[in-house]
C-alpha cells in the first residue's frame, strides 16, 4: 500500500461501482482481479442481510469509508483517544510504542528490526509471508489459483463486500515439507500498514508442512471505522498442519462480520483457536471442510460479552470423506447485559463413513441482565458415525465464591479467578505472551482493575 | 402424576398453571408442541420414542418455555431408524428473565441402523436468567459393534442381536410409560 501514498484517490463514504473500479485501478491490479471485484459488487447488491442472528439494523453501508490509506490516522494524537481505551492499555501493561501504534496514533511500530531477521529466515526456507496486495503483484499465479476458491463472493453478503473492496490481509505460502517452529504473527507484518477493515487472508500449506498463524492482539484496537468484514481462506494439503489463532478485541463500536473457511485434505489437520472479546456485534463461524480421508478439524473458542455486546460465534464442520474427525469446544461468558450465542453446524455426508465428531458448549452467566443462547445443528446422512453434542449453561457457583471469600479473596477477584479457570483449557493452547495478557484482560473486565 | 399421551390428543399447546408432576409421552409423532411452564413447583417429564421404518419421515419441534421460576422440565427422545427413515428434530429450551432457579434438560439420542437414514438434530437453548441449570445433549451413532458381536457369539442371529440391543436402548422410556400408564399398548418392542 506504500505505492499509494502520493496518488489522488481520495474516496469518501459510501460504495459505488465506480469506486470498486477506481480502487482496483489505483492498486494497478490485473484484469481478472478487477473483474472479480466488479462481479462481487453486483452480488453484494443482490444479497440480503442474514435473516437470523444479531440485529444489524445500525449498520449503514452508506456511512462507511471503504478504503483508508496507510497514512490516514483515525486520531491525531494520544490525547484524542477515548479514555477507556487509554485506561485499558495502561492496565494490561502495553508498552508505550506499541500503545501508540495500536491506537492508530503512530503508523510505525518499532518491530521492523525483529521482523527483518525473521524475514531472512523465512526467505531461506521458501516461505512467502507478505500482505495480499504485494502477493497479488509478486505471485499472481499462486493467488489466482486459490483466491475465492473456498469462499466465493456469492457465499454471503459480507464475503461479496470483502471480495469487492478488499485491501491488505496476509498471504502465507508454506512449501512442501517445511515445518515452521516460530508462529507467524500478522502483528510483525502490519508494522507499515494499518489494521485493515476488509482484510483478505490466504494461507496455503503444501504437503507435509506445518504453520501456526496468529492474528490480532489482546489490547483493544481502536478504529473509527464501524465495520470489519474479513475473509480468510486456508488450504491444508495432504499431511499438513495449520493452526490459526485469533485474539480479537476490537473497540466496542465495531461490527465484526468475518467469513473463515479451511479445506483439509488427506491426513491433514486444521485447528482454529478463536478468542472474541471486543466489538459491538460479532458474527463469525470458522468452518472446516474435511475433504480428504482421515482429515481432522478442531475449533477452540472463547467468547466474552459484556455491556450490550452481542457475540454470535461458533463453528462448522463438514465431513465429506471417510474416517474424518472433528471437535468443537466453545466457552462463553456473558456479563453486564452482554449476550453470547453459539451457532454451529456439524454435517456428516453419506460418504463420510467411520467419522466422529464431538461438540461441547459451556456458557457462564455472571448476572441476571445477561443472556446466553446455543443453536447447534447436526445433520447426519450415514449410519457408520459417532456424533456427540453437549451444552451446559450455568452461573458461577456460589459455594466456590464463598470458599474463596473465606480464604480472604474478595468477591471480584474470586469471580475473575473462576472465569479464568473456566476458559483455562483453551487459554493453555495459545502462546504465553497472549495468554498472560488475556488473563489480565479478563480480570480487568471482571473487576475493573488488574491486581 | 398427571399423564398426557400426545398420540391421543390433538392439542399441541400445553399451559401448565398448577404445581405438580406431569408426564408427557409419545411414540412416532410429528408436529409442533409447546409446553408453557407458567407456575412454580412444576416437574415436567417429556419422553418420546421413535422407531422409523421404510420411508417414514418424522418432523418434530418441542418448546420448553419456562415463564415461571423454580420449575423443572426434562425431555428425553430416543430414536431408532431403519431403511430410508428420516427424522428431523428441533428442540428449544427458553428460560425467561423472571424464571430464575429453573432446571431444564433436553436429550436426543439416535441410532441409525441403515446407511440411508437421515437425521437432523437441532437442540437450541435461549437463557435469559442467570440462576438456572440447563443442559442439552445429542448423540447419533450405530449399535455397539462389540455388543452385537458378543450376542452373535452366544448364538443369536444378527437380527435377533440387533433387536435385543434396540430393545435395551428404548426400554428406559418404554418401561417408564408402562409403569405410569398400565393399559398402554404399543408395538414398540416388536420389530423383527
Amino acid at each position: 500500500m506504500k505505492l499509494l501514498k502520493n496518488n489522488q484517490f481520495k474516496p469518501g463514504q459510501g460504495l459505488s461501482e465506480n469506486f470498486v473500479t477506481q480502487l482496483s485501478k489505483t492498486k494497478k491490479e490485473q484484469d481478472w482481479m478487477r473483474k472479480q471485484r466488479q462481479k462481487a459488487y453486483d452480488i453484494f447488491l443482490k444479497k440480503s442481510l442474514p435473516k437470523w442472528g444479531p440485529s444489524l439494523e445500525n449498520l449503514n453501508f452508506d456511512r462507511i469509508t471503504y478504503y483508508i490509506k496507510a497514512t490516514d490516522k483515525p486520531v491525531g494524537s494520544w490525547n484524542d483517544l477515548p479514555k477507556d481505551i487509554k485506561d485499558t492499555y495502561d492496565k494490561i501493561g502495553v508498552p508505550e510504542a506499541e500503545k501508540n501504534f495500536l491506537a492508530g496514533v503512530s503508523a510505525q511500530y518499532e518491530s521492523e528490526v525483529v521482523y527483518e531477521s525473521i524475514k531472512k529466515e523465512l526467505d531461506k526456507k521458501g516461505v512467502i509471508f507478505c500482505d495480499m496486495d504485494t502477493a497479488l503483484k509478486k505471485h499472481p499465479d499462486l493467488v489466482k489459483k486459490y483466491f475465492g476458491k473456498l469462499v466465493p463472493a456469492a457465499d454471503n453478503k459480507f464475503a461479496a463486500l470483502n471480495t469487492a473492496v478488499w485491501s491488505g490481509g496476509s498471504f502465507v505460502y508454506i512449501p512442501k515439507g517445511v515445518k515452521l517452529k516460530l508462529p507467524l504473527q500478522a502483528y510483525f507484518r502490519i508494522n507499515a500498514e494499518r489494521f485493515g477493515q476488509f482484510e483478505r487472508t490466504l494461507i496455503i500449506a503444501e504437503e507435509d508442512s506445518e504453520v501456526h498463524y496468529i492474528e490480532g492482539c489482546t489490547a483493544p484496537i481502536y478504529t473509527t471505522a464501524s465495520l470489519h468484514a474479513a475473509v480468510v481462506e486456508v488450504f491444508v494439503h495432504k499431511n499438513a498442519r495449520v493452526r490459526y489463532t485469533t485474539v480479537q478485541n476490537w473497540s466496542k463500536n465495531i461490527f465484526n462480520l468475518v467469513t473463515k473457511r479451511a479445506q483439509v485434505e488427506e491426513n491433514a489437520l486444521m485447528e482454529w483457536i478463536d478468542c472474541n472479546l471486543g466489538s459491538a456485534v460479532t458474527m463469525k463461524y470458522p468452518s472446516v471442510y474435511l475433504t480428504g480421508k482421515k482429515a481432522r478439524g478442531e475449533m477452540l473458542s472463547i467468547a466474552f460479552a459484556s455491556n450490550s455486546q452481542h457475540i454470535d460465534s461458533g463453528a462448522k464442520m463438514i465431513h465429506f470423506a471417510p474416517q474424518t474427525s472433528s471437535r468443537i469446544i466453545s466457552k462463553s461468558i456473558s456479563k453486564d447485559g452482554g449476550r453470547t450465542s453459539y451457532r454451529g453446524l456439524v454435517q456428516i455426508m453419506p460418504k463420510a463413513k467411520k467419522s466422529a465428531t464431538y461438540v461441547s458448549c459451556d456458557a457462564l452467566l455472571i448476572d441476571e441482565k445477561s443472556r446466553s443462547d446455543t443453536y447447534p445443528t447436526m445433520n447426519i446422512k450415514t449410519s457408520d458415525t459417532k456424533v456427540q453434542h453437549e451444552a451446559t449453561v450455568e452461573k458461577i457457583g456460589e459455594e466456590k465464591i464463598f470458599y474463596l471469600s473465606s480464604r480472604g479473596i474478595d468477591k471480584n477477584s474470586a469471580e475473575g479467578l473462576m472465569v479464568n479457570g473456566f476458559i483455562e483449557p483453551i487459554i493453555k493452547e495459545i502462546p504465553l505472551e497472549y495468554s498472560i495478557e488475556l488473563n489480565r484482560l479478563i480480570n480487568l473486565e471482571m473487576s475493573g482493575s488488574v491486581g | 402424576m398427571k399423564l398426557i399421551n400426545l398420540n391421543k390428543t390433538t392439542q399441541t399447546n400445553f399451559d401448565f398453571d398448577n404445581p405438580g408432576d406431569y408426564f408427557v409421552y409419545f411414540y412416532n409423532l410429528s408436529g409442533k408442541y409447546n409446553f408453557n411452564i407458567k407456575a412454580s413447583g412444576i416437574n415436567l417429564d417429556i419422553s418420546g420414542v421413535f422407531i422409523g421404518n421404510e420411508k417414514n419421515n418424522f418432523t418434530l419441534q418441542t418448546f420448553q418455555n419456562h415463564i415461571a421460576p423454580k420449575s423443572k422440565s426434562n425431555l428425553l427422545i430416543k430414536g431408532v431408524f431403519y431403511d430410508q427413515a428420516k427424522f428431523n428434530y428441533q428442540g428449544m429450551i427458553r428460560i425467561e428473565k423472571q424464571a430464575q432457579q429453573s432446571h431444564a434438560y433436553q436429550k436426543n439420542q439416535n441410532i441409525l441402523i441403515s446407511d440411508d437414514c437421515v437425521v437432523s438434530s437441532k437442540p437450541d437453548l435461549e437463557i435469559l436468567a442467570d440462576d438456572v441449570f440447563c443442559t442439552h445433549g445429542s448423540t447419533t451413532g450405530q449399535l455397539d459393534k462389540d455388543q452385537l458381536l458378543f450376542l452373535q457369539m452366544r448364538g443369536l442371529s444378527k437380527k435377533q442381536a440387533q433387536l435385543c440391543l434396540v430393545d435395551g436402548f428404548v426400554s428406559e422410556i418404554v418401561d417408564k410409560i408402562r409403569m405410569y400408564d398400565k393399559g398402554y399398548k404399543s408395538s414398540l418392542r416388536s420389530r423383527a
